[in-house]
């Protein structure tokens, strides 16, 4: 509102300084789509002038928005008196608009946030009918958001990974085995796990150090990893020196070739231990079970199954593998 | 309690889903996807029967776009889902993966797009038959209990509620929301004979 005192001409220069002023792009366009206001924002941002833009339809200015969603917007406007809002969510940078002459030149456009309002005009006038569009310059806002979007993501691959060895954690494995399982149950196709040990790593750590230790830890992880490929394979680390690996649909023999070249790429790292109880270089056990999961099995069996598998890979002298259910390498 | 006759009630499921038809046409085209839309029942409850439909009881949280009409009739609408649906739907248009648990603001502004487009193809289309004005105000996103939205308890208003299902359709996802527009007596009149104006010219 505008102090009612004031005069005619007054009144309208101030109108005018506002619409130059305002940190916002105002469009008018009549009932035929006409452009009849295009503020000081707009020139700045659109890098046209007024003359170029006056009078011109809609269409003609902006051809590419024909029958888009701006433009069915303005036609709700002036036919049905709606208010529409454009998102920058949902449509992106509908108009040609730039921060600067640089942006330009990268077509790098202004993030907008559209209003598309109609507007009242005495309806003495022809043409009477009115719609305002209404820019605003959302890229702070949008890059802020995505800067949070990101950092979340990073936020959320952390807590499902291993904090050492950077590869997937407990609980990552977890959740993965939850799926692969029902996966496999409702396919009735063979699930295989590896349960992966670090032989003599006690000794490792008490004669190395620490921190040697847990360089080793993660070595072995990337080894483990190299081996495994496929998007629904998954080696985590399943704490201290253990690891787990997940196969989906891998048969038995599948299961145990791909644990022999876990346990060959171990071996192959050379990483010397002049302790170990087998072998001059650090080592890995592992025990495996493959099962199509029944109606009745439980997640807890397989791990439990794979546990004992690798407590017989100890037995046996460790630095090898053994499947559950094959005792056929245990010594007399 | 107001009714309409079994005409007026089938002309008005009619209207509607040809409403929520072009704004369905009008969603896909910003997803490229194709979305579909359309309204298998139209209700008229209270107040307190729509909030507790909504699971007042349960102080389930909805989220809510509001926008008022005036002129042919005068209504607040409200396009309404459980607060996880809104999430669902805004993540299917805009394609981004699921991380926070609550829209963010430029969601809830997307959010208010679609409701946006929603309830004003539905009202264009009682518009066209009123053949009179009708202005529509800018969308309003609010989340809270439905007792929150509808303010249920409050006043002595003697109006109905206009509830439509929508059975809104993307990407193989199926979600269901609401739309409730709140009539005063008047507005029931209003749109009781903007009805039978759109029947007898069906019928001459």
């Amino acid at each position: 509102m505008i102090a009612s005192d004031s005069s005619v001409d007054v009144r309208l220069a101030l109108l005018d300084s506002v619409l130059r002023t305002v940190g916002v792009g105002l469009i008018v366009l009549d009932a035929d789509e006409r452009v009849v206001l295009w503020n000081q924002w707009m020139v700045q941002h659109s890098f046209t002038a007024p003359d170029a833009v006056l009078g011109k339809a809609f269409a003609e200015l902006f051809p590419e928005l024909v029958n888009g969603r701006a433009h069915q917007a303005i036609k709700g406007a002036l036919k049905n008196n709606f208010a529409s809002l454009i998102s920058p969510t949902l449509n992106k940078s509908p108009f040609p608009l730039y921060a600067s002459a640089d942006e330009k030149a990268n077509n790098n456009r202004i993030q907008q946030a559209v209003h598309v309002m109609p507007i009242e005009m005495p309806s003495n006038l022809p043409l009477h009918q009115h719609c305002l569009v209404q820019v605003n310059d959302v890229s702070m806002a949008m890059a802020r958001e995505k800067q949070l979007r990101d950092q979340a993501m990073e936020l959320q691959s952390q807590i499902f990974a291993d904090g050492l060895t950077g590869i997937p954690n407990r609980r990552r494995f977890d959740e993965h085995m939850e799926g692969e399982f029902r996966r496999a149950k409702r396919a009735a196709t063979p699930l295989s796990v590896a349960m992966i040990d670090v032989d003599s790593f006690k000794d490792y750590n008490d004669n190395y150090g620490h921190q040697k230790g847990d360089e080793c830890l993660i070595l072995i992880a990337a080894a483990l990893s190299r081996v495994l490929g496929r998007p629904c394979d998954l080696v985590a680390r399943y704490g201290g020196e253990e690891f787990i690996a997940v196969m989906p649909s891998t048969n038995a023999d599948g299961a145990l070739a791909l644990a022999e070249t876990m346990r060959k790429e171990v071996q192959s790292l050379h990483i010397e231990h002049a302790y170990s109880k087998v072998a001059a270089h650090v080592t890995v056990s592992l025990g495996v079970i493959t099962q199509v999961p029944a109606h009745n099995t439980a997640i807890s069996h397989m791990i439990g199954a794979a546990d004992r598998a690798l407590y017989q890979a100890k037995r046996n002298g460790r630095n090898c593998v053994v499947a559950h259910g094959d005792t056929s390498d245990t010594p007399a | 309690m107001f009714q309409l006759t079994e005409l007026q009630h089938d002309a008005l499921v009619e209207l509607f889903n040809q409403g929520v038809g072009q704004a369905a046409s009008a969603m896909s085209q910003i997803v490229h996807e194709e979305v579909t839309m359309s309204v298998p029942t139209i209700e008229f409850h209270t107040r307190a029967e729509v909030a507790q439909a909504l699971g007042s009881v349960e102080s389930r949280r909805i989220c809510a776009v509001t926008q008022t009409y005036q002129g042919a009739f005068n209504t607040d609408a409200m396009l309404m889902f459980p607060e996880e649906k809104s999430l669902e739907i805004v993540r299917l248009m805009v394609g981004q993966a699921l991380t926070p648990e609550e829209l963010t603001e430029m969601e809830q502004e997307a959010m208010n797009e679609i409701g946006n487009i929603i309830l004003n193809s539905c009202m264009s289309t009682l518009a066209n038959i009123a053949g009179k004005e009708l202005h529509g105000s800018l969308p309003m996103y609010r989340i809270g209990t439905s007792e929150q939205i509808f303010g249920a308890s409050g006043g002595q208003w003697n109006g109905m509620v206009l509830t439509l299902k929508i059975d809104f359709n993307i990407e193989k996802h199926h979600i269901n929301g609401y739309v409730a527009f709140l009539l005063d007596l008047t507005a029931l009149q209003d749109l009781q004979s903007y009805l039978d104006q759109y029947l007898s010219g069906l019928m001459s």
